[in-house]
């Protein structure tokens, strides 16, 4: 072969000639390389190969989120009552957990890419424009998942550890499915306004920012509301109160599960023939995020 | 591959294109082809203008002045912008209808940084290695291979961030090269680095070009800089081909001759002017116009004649940036020149 000399100035820029050798090997199709990027998306949503700092804020949600379900086993095996349901779980704790994990991780998937500009180093690459968003939403979907839907199979493996008889054993799993869907339903909403919201700043702290006071403010907003117009004895909430669950994600969360029959108790009222207006609100909020998001990457890829 | 080309690390390329970039043009197929390319913005900016250009194999160089609309054609090859006329290919494939065909044999560096800080080289090319279609396995050799190519070697398990611009410079390279593209596309690879490091990156970019048979596009807005490496040139100038040619006829011989004489520039000018030459002073040597086969001889007995110390005497090539000094828009030519 032919030796080469790099310049002598150039210090580390000596070269030595190894030859190159052209790939020879399969190329997989647009299809598996989202399937990579979503992977890639959901160990990052979990700091799995950053550091140690990245990780601290998914362990702490997830431990959190795993608690009541094993407080609640403690009890049931000690001849105590059933104390979380599967359709609520713990609603103000989930509440909380979900805007700390979504306010600190989605900014994770999507504004890193964004500040560091790393966006045309994806789009000259075989993904359309579209696909990536799609493969971030998927992935964080899924994180959210994770993070919702272990708690309750936690919390249904401590229940049928306790439950007597396959009779028992059907109905916890009954129990179980429709807490598995509300579950499904917060971490499609979530993650969604979460990605939509952290892919309009590069800024971490910004994008953090933006999701937990839009969350948590609306939060509070609902709680407000459902305050101020709270009239009537228990158990007849006036219309004001039923309606001001609309202004949350969370009381829209609620709203919807309510609506579709969920009995479980929580602060916001049921709302009864209003119910329709929350599965409204829940389409339309989805849509607007999923929207936001597909806007946003339609454009960001050619800004730099 | 193809057959291997010593390759020398002086400047000029002069002769014949090397081997392994294929025969005289016209017997190649184009790797790009534009026909009355026009991209405008909103806000009537006009980036691209009718440009129609073919380029062949090996390495073409993109020059113009910033803002002349290197980028903006470099993206609209890559399928990331959809031009509003004309047509373009590129290896042969449409680029409106088969953007992701072209980009799975393309590799692109962007000009400006695109680097994350807190990842280590090796992972964020084998991520990339990955979004190219690579399976993990191969994109991890890839990966690998590609950074020891470009130069990075112990340094590659270490986080981006503490990367001097050179290092990022080759890690922007390596990512380009993971896939094993048949097309290369650089925009302004050597920005901010360092004579050193800029002599050192176009060594690399010419390796790239001419042992590992992988065509290139660099764009640069110094001409001088790139015009060492290219076998081919095509010089744009607010989004209109100024000229596109291989760097031989660019450099061809000049009928001009170079005099330079350690003393008595003055009355060697004198003496030539006498004799029916009209010499023109450039820094300490003079030029003459060959109008004969006599004009040398001339010149050589005017020098005898006087007895003057004669230094040197040679035919010049032309310099690229003299040509467009010449027949191209001044202001274009200015910027050109730097190098």
């Amino acid at each position: 072969m032919t030796t080469h000399s790099g310049p002598p100035a150039a210090g580390v820029g000596v070269i030595h000639d190894i030859g190159y050798r052209h790939y020879q090997g399969p190329r997989l199709g647009r299809a598996a390389i989202i399937r990579a990027l979503g992977w890639h998306s959901l160990r990052s949503a979990f700091g799995i190969g950053r550091g140690a700092k990245a990780k601290i804020i998914p362990v702490i949600t997830f431990a959190i989120m795993c608690l009541p379900a094993v407080v609640n086993a403690i009890g049931m095996a000690q001849g105590g009552k059933q104390i979380v349901y599967y359709d609520t779980y713990v609603f103000q704790l989930r509440v909380f957990v979900m805007i700390i994990f979504v306010a600190a991780q989605a900014p994770e998937l999507v504004s890193r890419d964004l500040r560091s500009h790393v966006l045309p180093l994806y789009f000259s690459r075989p993904l359309r424009r579209l696909d990536y968003p799609l493969a971030k939403l998927g992935a964080f979907i899924l994180a959210c998942l994770i993070l919702l839907e272990i708690p309750l199979l936690l919390l249904y493996l401590g229940m049928i550890s306790q439950a007597h008889g396959g009779g028992a054993i059907w109905d916890q799993t009954r129990a179980l499915i429709p807490g598995l869907l509300v579950g499904l339903a917060w971490a499609v909403l979530l993650a969604s306004l979460g990605l939509a919201l952290a892919s309009l700043s590069g800024r971490r702290a910004y994008a953090t920012g933006s999701i937990a006071i839009c969350f948590f403010l609306s939060w509070a907003l609902a709680a407000l509301l459902r305050g101020v117009t709270q009239t009537g004895g228990p158990g007849v909430a006036g219309a004001g109160a039923r309606l001001s669950g609309l202004v949350s994600p969370f009381t829209v969360l609620d709203g919807l599960r309510q609506w579709l029959g969920g009995t479980s108790p929580t602060p916001l009222p049921p709302p009864g023939d209003l119910g329709p207006l929350y599965g409204v609100m829940f389409v339309l909020l989805l849509a607007a995020a999923a929207g936001g998001l597909a806007v946003r990457y339609r454009k960001a890829g050619v800004l730099q | 591959m193809t057959t291997p080309v010593p390759l020398e690390s002086g400047p000029p390329q002069a002769g014949p294109p090397p081997g392994g970039t294929g025969p005289g043009p016209g017997f190649v197929a184009a790797v790009i082809e534009t026909s009355a390319l026009t991209q405008r913005y909103p806000g009537a900016v006009t980036a691209l203008d009718q440009l129609s250009v073919r380029v062949g194999p090996g390495i073409t160089g993109l020059v113009g002045a910033n803002g002349a609309g290197k980028s903006t054609l470099i993206k609209i090859l890559l399928g990331l912008l959809t031009p509003t006329s004309g047509r373009v290919a590129v290896l042969g494939l449409d680029c409106a209808r088969d953007g992701e065909r072209i980009r799975a044999r393309c590799g692109y560096m962007p000009e400006h940084d695109c680097l994350p800080p807190d990842v280590t080289a090796t992972e964020f090319v084998t991520h990339l290695g990955r979004m190219s279609g690579l399976p993990p396995t191969a994109a991890k050799e890839r990966a690998a291979e590609s950074l020891r190519h470009v130069g990075l070697y112990e340094e590659r398990y270490r986080q981006i961030g503490t990367y001097s611009t050179g290092m990022k410079q080759r890690v922007k390279l390596a990512q380009a090269l993971v896939g094993d593209p048949q097309l290369l596309l650089l925009d302004e690879p050597t920005i901010g680095l360092d004579p050193a490091g800029r002599a050192a990156m176009l060594d690399l970019v010419s390796r790239i070009g001419t042992e590992f048979g992988i065509s290139i596009l660099v764009s640069s807005h110094l001409l001088g800089e790139i015009e060492q490496i290219c076998d081919h040139l095509v010089v744009i100038d607010s989004g209109r081909l100024l000229r596109s040619d291989s760097m031989t006829s660019f450099t061809q011989v000049s009928q001009v001759l170079l005099i330079e004489v350690d003393e008595g520039t003055a009355e060697l000018e004198a003496e030539l002017a006498a004799r029916g030459l009209r010499p023109r002073p450039q820094e300490r040597a003079l030029l003459v116009q060959i109008v004969s086969a006599e004009t040398c001889d001339l010149v050589r007995d005017a020098v005898a004649d006087l007895g003057l110390p004669l230094n040197r005497l040679e035919q010049r090539r032309r310099r690229v940036e003299e040509l467009f000094r010449d027949d191209a828009d001044p202001s274009a030519a200015e910027k050109e020149g730097a190098a």
